[in-house]
């Protein structure tokens, strides 16, 4: 457990941001985090999160939904209108409208306290496979290199450059979450075919039938935001499709 | 109720109707009685007065022309013996209670006609039309005793019948309350009488339950609600000791702690019915496999013939997984897992479910005997409530050759 976690990239330490009131459970995680090879910051409220957020460049944050001042959710809305950084939201266990509030607030994933650092630990990992998947994040660190598979899709007005992994409707840019632009690469994937939402979970975010099915249908729900309300269609009792 | 005395049972409106035709019995019977003793005394008193008056008026009229007037006789062999032998000139008076064909019982009047010694004359009266008249009489008391009884008995009976629905209806909402719906309320009912006062104390009763038991809940909910935090810091800052004995003890510990308190917010949730199911179609044994997977457990998982099911995978994973861990701390290995059709069989080689758990289901904070292990009895409270809330059917029994199974049939 002490050893470094060969998962977290040698060159460039991972950043991590950790937002949590309980100072027992913020300096444990702080240590137990720093120990897989993670760089930690951490911040006990919400109002000092946030400045610590916009003073650093960070590739993760972990936010507890419960915060004195700004709560989780309403500093994940605040993050969100600048960055696309990859949040993961820390909530009670039993408090469903705290998880879909912060899922809809723009959260990528979701963790119930209380929590295994294993489990805390797989879902960060899980987390950031998806955003060095999808640079596109404002990491001038990761060029974007042009694949050999390189192709520009492209369904009505959107288009997706498979390679610069860029997004764009109606010509211009859509700035998409690393989890976004790989739930929409998924259904580029299989154009017009029915996704189950159990695949996408597993697909995405690494989950088995103990998957939140939610956690899907809010970031389908994001998507349609930013991309048009038609372009990802419901199939009722079994999944989404991209129209194509 | 047990099902003798169900048999015995007498509805309180026939025992009331019952009541009411007895009483009516007993006033009737009474009043017959006086009136016919009465009517009995007033015939015989005037009677008596007649045949006073007659012996007077036939003295006079024999004293003065030795006539026999007003049918006086003298010493007529028919007097009864108490005037045979007058000692006065007074007139007595007596009855011949005999009886003959038409003739009823006759009043004598009688009196010496000259001084001790002279005959005696007497003046006879037959009761018989005055008799027949009481007779008459008692007919049509009887009569209309008859047809007031045949007219007061169903009006007892309906209005008894009234008196024992809205009992019943009382006793209704109790039995519902004691099988477990403590939302089951009499509600305001008529008459304001003692049946009114009931009703309203069982519903009274009805609020203050729920009252003490949503308290009750209230109170574990808060409990596991702030243990969380705690527990939390607990599991993070348990990682970060070295490892080694004490480290994996304290570990083992906390993640029970942890376990607990989860297992408390469930209940608590599902308890409040603020749970809510997210169907999916999704395959049966697939999820069934991964769930007995996650349990981490020694367990044989055997698909026949699995189909589709349209569930919550998550809470079926739930219901699964509690199955296979409490067969594993409660029974004996090995723990079979069976997914046939819509069923998914858990059984394992222990003892099987003590006699109580399969009486009365599951109480929490309650494992039952010593040989069924440790736990602290959720496990499959949380299993019964969430199939409850996916509309399966999951039957806990014992197998024919031992050993616990349970059963979930989920619905298609």
């Amino acid at each position: 457990m002490s050893s470094p976690d060969p998962a977290a990239p040698s060159s460039a330490p991972v950043r991590v941001l950790l937002v949590e009131d309980d100072e027992l459970m913020r300096r444990s995680f702080t240590v137990a985090l720093e120990r897989y090879g993670y760089v930690m910051e951490s911040a006990a409220d919400g109002l000092t999160g946030l400045e610590r957020f916009r003073e650093g460049a960070f590739d993760l944050l972990v936010l507890d939904v419960m915060l004195p001042g700004l709560d989780g959710i309403g500093l994940c809305r605040k993050v969100r209108e600048s960055s696309l950084v990859p949040i993961l939201m820390m909530s009670a266990r039993g408090d469903g409208l705290d998880i879909v509030a912060g899922l809809e607030a723009g959260a990528d994933d979701y963790v119930v306290k209380p929590v295994e650092t294993g489990v805390l630990v797989a879902r960060i990992r899980s987390l950031l496979r998806r955003a060095t998947y999808a640079p596109s994040l404002p990491a001038p660190s990761l060029p974007a290199q042009p694949r050999p598979a390189d192709e520009v899709l492209a369904f009505g007005d959107l288009t997706i450059d498979t390679g610069a992994l860029e997004v764009a409707v109606a010509g211009s840019p859509v700035a998409l979450t690393p989890t976004e632009l790989k739930l929409l690469l998924e259904f580029a994937a299989h154009p017009g075919i029915v996704l189950e939402r159990h695949t996408l979970l597993r697909n995405v975010w690494d989950y088995g039938w103990d998957g939140d099915s939610r956690v899907v249908d809010l970031c389908v729900q994001r998507l349609r935001g930013k991309l048009g309300r038609d372009r990802i269609e419901t199939v009722r009792g079994f999944g989404y499709k991209l129209r194509r | 109720m047990t099902a003798e005395a169900r048999k015995r049972r007498v509805s309180l409106r026939w025992k009331i109707a019952a009541l009411a035709a007895a009483t009516a019995c007993l006033v009737v019977a009474a009043v017959g009685v006086l009136v016919h003793v009465w009517t009995v005394d007033d015939i015989r008193g005037r009677g008596e007065r007649r045949v006073h008056n007659g012996a007077l008026a036939a003295l006079d009229v024999y004293k003065r022309s030795g006539v026999l007037s007003d049918g006086g006789e003298l010493d007529p062999p028919r007097l009864p013996a108490s005037l045979r032998d007058l000692s006065d000139d007074h007139v007595h008076t007596a009855f011949d209670e005999h009886v003959e064909g038409n003739s009823g019982p006759t009043a004598w009047g009688a009196l010496r006609t000259d001084g001790p010694g002279s005959p005696v004359l007497a003046v006879p009266y037959n009761l018989s039309s005055e008799y027949h008249s009481l007779r008459r009489l008692d007919v049509s008391m009887a009569v209309a005793s008859l047809v007031a009884l045949l007219a007061a008995v169903p009006v007892a009976v309906y209005g008894a019948g009234l008196l024992a629905r809205r009992l019943r209806r009382v006793s209704e909402t109790a039995v519902r309350i004691s099988a477990g719906d403590l939302d089951a309320r009499t509600g305001p009912t008529k008459g304001g009488d003692e049946v009114a006062d009931i009703a309203a104390t069982v519903d009274r009763m009805a609020d203050s339950l729920s009252r003490q038991l949503h308290t009750e809940r209230r109170f574990t909910a808060d409990v596991a609600h702030e243990l969380r935090t705690p527990v939390g810091g607990l599991l993070a800052a348990v990682d970060l000791l070295p490892p080694g004995e004490t480290e994996d003890l304290l570990r083992a510990r906390v993640r029970d702690l942890r376990g607990l308190v989860e297992d408390l917010l469930e209940i608590s949730r599902l308890d409040s019915g603020a749970e809510q199911v997210a169907r999916a179609r999704v395959p049966l044994g697939e999820v069934v496999r991964e769930a007995v997977e996650r349990t981490g457990y020694e367990t044989r998982v055997a698909v026949e013939d699995a189909g589709s099911v349209e569930t919550d995978p998550r809470r079926l994973e739930r219901i699964v997984g509690n199955l296979v861990i409490n067969a594993h701390k409660h029974g004996t290995a090995p723990v079979e897992v069976t997914v046939r059709g819509h069923l998914v069989v858990v059984r394992d080689h222990g003892p099987g479910y003590p006699a109580d758990l399969l009486r009365e289901g599951p109480r929490r904070f309650h494992t039952g005997a010593a040989e069924r292990g440790t736990g602290h009895g959720l496990g499959l409270t949380i299993a019964l409530a969430q199939a409850r809330l996916l509309g399966a059917e999951l039957v806990l029994a014992n197998g024919p050759e031992g050993g616990a199974v349970a059963t979930l049939r989920l619905p298609y």
